[in-house]
């Protein structure tokens, strides 16, 4: 394997970090309006919601990076690969995500939220002091789960020539034609990249344990 | 004061409460007792709007409240800001405390001030320190609830539905999941809140602390109260047969 071969490959491997970090970001924040829709008391919302899961859930990423690759230049937005790369990666992450909180919100127990409606909070009072740091606790395993998956889907992504860590390495496949090795280190990179948001989890998970949660180790 | 007129409520075909009557004057103490399963939590849940009901009245001090009935004869439920605040006159204290596991004690009080009523950091942080050393936990107010034993837990309760300054204090069995050594200590709040002269109703099957605190007790059988009056009258000379049997078992 020539020299240069291992920093392309870190190279790709911070592009696919920085493409999972966007997805996870806007993912989240896209989910967290998804989720307050799924909630919805208007039942078109709701439906809305259902739709927007069943559609983007149900379709494999691979298609759906395709089909934004194609559609965008169609509808006059020239975004190149990048752009279409982050949007579909946000855009599945967050039918993903939304579910991981829908799930965390109907975790909450009922007499939680009579005593919120009994105090007469607010709407946007009951969602940051009860329901969000509630749903944030229930949720972390799967929510991790989730930014794990993204990590390794963001490879897919090089299907519509998004230079990032699977890229570069069959970059350096065609060139060396040192299969094995070259797909172990990328494996390798995937791998550390992944423990690091699981370690980083688990951290968060005890950082919040402490703080009285049921649960918490004496 | 509040007024209780033709209350019902049904849960699917079983009906629940079938037309409560009852007024509750400022300052009185009414405790709500009967089998279970004969409404008296139902009744309680509906007066703060907990639950919903089909038919009747509940007003606050004359205000009515949680339904309204338009010009057309429809009637509807009001809306939720205005409900939101009706809500903020009156305090529910719950069998199972029901604190917010995720904030300290002195913050599960200060919520509702803060953030429903708009009080002030400064001024709520301070309200909830006096009540929290009223109810004998001010070395607790850092504590988050899950460390606290069950009558910690529901004086911290107490003293949440306390901080909103209501008109009138729900209690709903407060004292029934508590071990019985702890049973004393959240009485005791209770009778310290007599000479604040705030309304109370408690559904209960403590029969000798309704007694004690009670200006009245309604027995309630079958989604009606079946026996109202002074408690010597309703517990010692008790005129329905129902209400005669329930003595005999709460007692034996």
């Amino acid at each position: 394997m020539p020299a240069g071969s291992l920093q392309l490959l870190a190279q790709g491997a911070i592009v696919s970090l920085l493409l999972a970090a966007s997805a996870i970001v806007g993912g989240t924040l896209l989910a967290i309006v998804l989720a307050v829709m799924a909630f919805s008391r208007l039942a078109a919302v709701r439906a809305g919601y259902r739709v927007y899961v069943y559609v983007v859930r149900g379709t494999p990423l691979l298609v759906l990076a395709l089909l934004l690759f194609y559609a965008l230049p169609a509808l006059d937005l020239r975004t190149g690969p990048y752009i279409a790369g982050t949007l579909v990666l946000i855009i599945y992450t967050a039918a993903l995500f939304a579910e991981v909180f829908r799930g965390g919100v109907l975790a909450i127990p009922r007499p939680q939220w009579e005593s919120a409606r009994s105090l007469g909070l607010p709407p946007l009072a009951m969602f940051r002091k009860v329901v969000a740091p509630l749903v944030t606790r229930y949720t972390l395993p799967p929510y991790v789960n989730v930014c794990v998956m993204t990590v390794k889907a963001s490879s897919v992504l090089s299907i519509i020539s998004v230079w990032e860590l699977t890229l570069a390495a069959r970059e350096i496949i065609e060139r060396t034609f040192a299969v094995f090795t070259v797909l172990g280190l990328a494996a390798a990179f995937y791998f550390v990249m992944c423990f690091g948001i699981d370690r980083l989890g688990r951290r968060l998970e005890r950082h919040l344990a402490l703080r009285g949660f049921a649960g918490e180790r004496a | 004061m509040i007024e209780i007129r033709g209350l019902q409520k049904a849960f699917g075909a079983v009906g629940v409460l079938r037309g409560i009557d009852l007024d509750i004057a400022d300052g009185e103490v009414v405790a709500l007792i009967g089998r279970s399963g004969c409404g008296k939590t139902t009744l309680l849940r509906c007066i703060n709007f907990l639950e919903t009901y089909e038919a009747g009245e509940i007003r606050l001090d004359g205000q009515p409240l949680w339904y309204r009935t338009g010009a057309d004869g429809v009637r509807r439920r009001m809306g939720d800001a205005e409900a939101r605040r009706m809500r903020q006159q009156m305090g529910i204290v719950f069998q199972q405390y029901n604190l917010f596991p995720h904030m300290t004690v002195l913050d599960n009080v200060v919520l509702g001030p803060r953030f429903s009523q708009g009080v002030s950091a400064l001024e709520a942080e301070a309200l909830g320190r006096r009540l929290l050393a009223r109810v004998g936990l001010e070395g607790k107010m850092s504590a988050y609830p899950a460390q606290l034993s069950g009558g910690q837990q529901q004086r911290v309760a107490i003293a949440r539905a306390l901080a909103m300054r209501p008109k009138v204090l729900l209690l709903d069995e407060i004292t029934s999941a508590l071990d019985p050594e702890l049973v004393g200590e959240v009485e005791d709040v209770i009778r310290s809140l007599l000479s604040d002269r705030i309304m109370l109703v408690l559904v209960t099957h403590a029969v000798g602390f309704a007694r004690e605190i009670a200006h009245r007790i309604a027995y309630i059988a079958d989604g009606a109260i079946a026996e109202l009056g002074k408690p010597a009258e309703v517990l010692d000379r008790p005129k329905d047969p129902g209400l005669k049997e329930f003595l005999r078992r709460v007692r034996s």
